[in-house]
């Protein structure tokens, strides 16, 4: 068990003043069995109009509306997060589990694919066994490099390329898992010494969601907080904006998560 | 008077038609034109029992369609018993994963469905297709008959027909149904849109505000509608006439400019109905199609009182064995398609063709189903003082109030190319009044 | 249910300017027409200047043609017929359809006339719809904001064309005096400074026409000092 402190800091500059700006934003960390909220404290600048809820994957968003011209768009979310080792999340919508057992857009099966595919053998073992497999296969594939792809790059492009960064390998490792039809969502969220989001897969056995990290190639212990679920990162983004206006932009995001001092593992 | 004499009054209907713009938007090579819809005089007649056996069956399939939705984005108890695959939902462009869990208002997800239909030679109809996204078509045959009825009020006198010109009312009480308190309105994607007419003709008959995108406003979990003094009117109903892809850039398409940010956000909490409801396109796929008698058992425990077209799925390996023996006397459909394009004719490809088809159709059985094709009852149209058999559809339209009610009409589109059997607006066809008569 | 959309009461607006504007300047049009026709032939040059539309025709043959239908010419009356049909036809549920239907035929009615060898007759029949279009609105709309929205268009365009026309300041002051008594009723943000200029200038002799056209289409359109009238 750990405590960590997180903050997710997120500002967008704008050259000339946007209005009628709309976001939806799920940078608020969920309850479950793997992490219990302990405190949270949201700043959203400037004043909005708008409101609380969940969507269909379960996240918690905030959501709203600002009418008037503005410059600048800060979002700060601190907080501390209780987090537990080895526990899987159990899933109280078993019934919605097929969505996240076939392709989307972004997960869908190409020739690249194939052959990774191909080369991890892993006939009948358990669902754990299985993710390990494929996680393997997709680290093994990759070299992580931030700057060649994109948000909307799909599973089937990373692989192709055979570089990218966190949301690369989690969409590539989707799309192996979804083709033996085991459900499998993304997972946004943070992680313990990094300074930006992270992603990583939940795999579902038995109702009980399994965290894989295929970036570092391990299973996502209590150094993870998990922020936001979907079947593929374009669920579910954690900032999202609509706005009217003609110009440049600039967006700066920080997320920082450190041990609490007074910890104790 | 005799109905054969409604050809004299071609012209002066023609004329009013044009008159009122009844008018039908096409784009080709990249531009828009605006084109008159061309209307026969004509009517497909429907008598009283027959229409009655029509009704009952249109509300029951609806009722199915209905009660499916629901499931599907609630506890998918059709997936589990094992009468749908599950493949056929999730794989399906149709199904919407945002919609998981949404009850609408009232648990009305198909408002409005358009069920398209043809009469085969035998008489006997058949189900064609299900169209619970957002069916056009009504007010064309409802101001065709407002038009008739004054060029030739005789005829209207003499036979006993059923007024059709109530459908405003019907689709009033629809939206006013599921509405959650405060104005009704209709969303337009703007006068480009092919059914633009239809869009303003509704607007006027319902007395609904006719909007775009941005005259409405989402604040404070509620939906408001702008007037032009500034101030902020509730809306509790928005019957749009744009398809679940750009209705919320915040929640499906982000590029979408002619959307309401949010709308979807404020549907989920129940605090406005959307007519219809999103996410319905997991119910009207061809692939779902086949499914609907076997809904209509396991939702109803009934018999479904109408038929569907003799249909094939590939991916059962027997209905595959059929497809490919019989593939000459089939038509194929490619499921992710609409509005008449991706429909071949088994027996029009060349060998070349046919070889290349049936390797993607065994690489992909599950984006094709395949139908015999239905012998069509030829209807007449009246064309440069000749009458000529032309092949023609009825789309029939369900509204959904506490029960399902059928408009007692319909729109009948026929093709304008006699070797054709596509009949769709967009493709050029035509359309017809529908008399449902009343004795 | 008395709500109207920023985005409605402005093309009810400019749908009453732009039939107006047709109107007049085909009226205007006839009557100088048949002094073209023999004597007063480069009459129509000067026409342009009073229009502010520059003058890009070659001979009055060519003017009478492009100024009447050219619909790549901007200024064209086909052209702000086509933009009134633009206005109007987005009004479906505002207006009505049978109100509609006469500027759907006044449509046709500019199209019969472009192809045919007597177009001054057919312009009337072009008339004769816009006539029928007033009539109908003032008849048949029922909200009081739509029909006075419309109105005001009208009666805008109707001051900014005569002062464009250099029409009689006394014919141009009883057209102002409508103008008071409309704006105030119809709910639009409007500049009072804007209006007691223009009350102020009609006034004054020698008339400024430029300063009355200026005055008149500003008076929607300035943000320093906008409040709204009441209804």
């Amino acid at each position: 068990m750990r405590r960590l402190d997180y903050r997710y800091h997120m500002e967008l500059l704008f050259e000339q003043p946007v209005n009628r700006h709309h976001f939806t934003l799920r940078c608020l960390p969920g309850e479950n069995e793997r992490q219990r909220v302990l405190t949270e404290q949201v700043r959203i600048e400037p004043d909005y109009t708008g409101g609380f809820e969940t969507d269909s994957f379960g996240n918690r968003c905030i959501y709203g509306r600002m009418e008037k011209p503005h410059e600048r768009f800060l979002v700060d979310v601190t907080g501390t997060v209780q987090t537990e080792q080895n526990m899987a999340v159990r899933d109280t919508q078993m019934h919605r589990l097929g969505m996240y057992r076939y392709p989307t857009e972004l997960t869908a099966m190409g020739a690249s694919l194939y052959k990774i595919f191909q080369k991890a053998s892993f006939d009948g073992e358990s669902i754990m066994e299985q993710g390990k497999y494929i996680m393997e296969a997709v680290f093994g594939h990759f070299c992580y490099e931030p700057g060649v792809t994109q948000v909307t790059t799909t599973a089937e492009e990373a692989a192709a390329l055979g570089r990218g960064v966190c949301q690369d390998y989690a969409h590539v490792m989707l799309a192996l898992c979804r083709q033996r039809r085991i459900p499998c969502r993304y997972v946004a969220g943070m992680l313990v010494g990094e300074g930006a989001s992270h992603a990583w897969v939940e795999l579902c056995d038995k109702g009980n969601w399994i965290a894989f990290d295929p970036t570092h190639n391990c299973m996502a212990d209590d150094r993870y907080i998990s922020i936001s679920y979907g079947r593929d990162a374009g669920d579910s983004p954690i900032n999202q904006g609509d706005f009217y206006g003609t110009t440049g932009q600039r967006q700066k995001v920080c997320v920082t998560v450190e041990e609490k001092q007074d910890s104790f593992v | 008077m005799q109905i054969e004499e409604l050809y004299q009054y071609s012209d002066t209907v023609n004329e009013l038609l044009a008159r009122y713009g009844v008018k039908f938007g096409i784009y080709k090579n990249g531009t828009f034109n605006e084109q008159l819809f061309p209307f026969d005089m004509i009517p497909r007649i429907i008598k009283k029992e027959e229409f009655t056996c029509l009704e009952k069956g249109l509300k029951q399939r609806v009722a199915a369609l209905n009660a499916f939705i629901r499931d599907i984005y609630g506890k998918k108890e059709i997936i589990r018993d094992g009468v749908i695959p599950e493949e056929f939902i999730y794989m399906g462009s149709g199904y919407l994963a945002q919609c998981e869990g949404v009850l609408p208002p009232k648990g009305v997800f198909t408002h409005i469905a358009g069920i398209d239909l043809v009469q085969g030679k035998d008489g006997k109809w058949y189900i064609l297709e299900d169209n619970l996204r957002i069916p056009s078509g009504a007010s064309y045959p409802m101001i065709a008959r407002t038009i008739c009825r004054k060029s030739s009020p005789a005829l209207f006198e003499q036979n006993s027909i059923v007024d059709n010109r109530d459908y405003a009312k019907l689709l009033r009480r629809t939206m006013d149904y599921v509405n959650t308190g405060g104005h009704t309105v209709i969303l337009t994607p703007g006068r480009y849109n092919a059914a633009y007419f239809e869009h303003s003709y509704l607007a006027e008959l319902t007395g609904a505000h006719l909007a775009i995108g941005h005259e409405l406003v989402a604040e404070n979990d509620h939906l408001y509608f702008v007037d032009y003094s500034g101030k902020k009117e509730l809306v509790g109903a928005v019957y749009r006439r744009i398809s679940d892809e750009y209705l919320d850039p915040m929640n499906f398409n982000s590029e979408s400019v002619i959307g309401i940010p949010h709308i979807f956000d404020i549907y989920r909490k129940g605090n406005v109905a959307i007519i219809n409801a999103p996410g319905n396109g997991v119910a009207d796929d061809k692939g779902i199609y086949y499914f609907v008698p076997k809904m209509i058992r396991y939702y109803l425990g009934e018999e479904a009182i109408l038929s569907n077209a003799p249909t094939y799925l590939p991916f059962y390996e027997e209905d595959m064995k059929y497809v490919l023996e019989h593939f000459d006397h089939l038509v194929l459909k490619d499921v992710a398609e609409a509005g008449g394009y991706g429909v071949v004719f088994g027996s029009e490809m060349t060998k070349e063709e046919k070889k290349k088809f049936v390797s993607m159709l065994k690489e992909e059985p599950r984006r094709f189903i395949a139908q015999e094709v239905i012998d069509f009852m030829d209807i007449d149209i009246y064309e440069e003082g000749k009458l000529l058999p032309r092949k023609a559809d009825l789309r029939a339209f369900v509204l959904m109030e506490e029960e399902p009610v059928v408009w007692e009409s319909g729109l009948t589109r026929f093709s304008r190319n006699p070797d054709s059997f596509i009949v769709n607006s967009s493709q050029g066809g035509g359309f017809k009044d529908t008399w449902v008569m009343a004795e | 249910m008395a709500i109207l959309s920023v985005e409605h009461s402005d093309q009810l607006f400019w749908l009453g300017r732009y039939s107006e504007r047709v109107y007049t300047t085909i009226r205007g049009f006839a009557e100088r027409f048949d002094s073209v026709m023999d004597v007063k032939t480069e009459e129509y040059v000067e026409y342009c200047k009073r229009q502010e539309i520059p003058n890009i025709y070659t001979s009055k043959e060519d003017f009478v043609r492009r100024y009447c239908f050219d619909e790549s010419d901007p200024n064209s009356i086909y052209s702000n017929l086509m933009r009134a049909f633009d206005n109007a036809v987005v009004l479906r549920e505002e207006i009505g359809s049978e109100t509609l239907s006469y500027i759907q035929l006044a449509v046709y009615a500019m199209n019969k006339a472009k192809v045919s060898d007597a177009p001054l007759i057919h312009l009337q029949r072009v008339v004769d719809n816009i006539m029928a279009f007033w009539g109908m609105a003032d008849d048949d709309i029922d909200r009081d904001c739509v029909r006075r929205i419309l109105k005001l268009g009208k009666q805008v365009e109707r001051i900014d064309i005569y002062a464009r026309m250099k029409m009689a300041p006394k014919k141009i002051k009883k057209e102002v005096k409508r103008l008071n008594g409309q704006v105030g009723k119809t709910g639009l943000q409007y500049s009072m400074v804007r209006l007691a200029h223009l009350n102020y200038i009609v006034e004054v002799e020698p008339v400024d026409y430029d300063q009355i056209v200026e005055d008149v289409d500003q008076l929607f359109d300035e943000g320093t000092e906008k409040i709204v009238a009441g209804f």
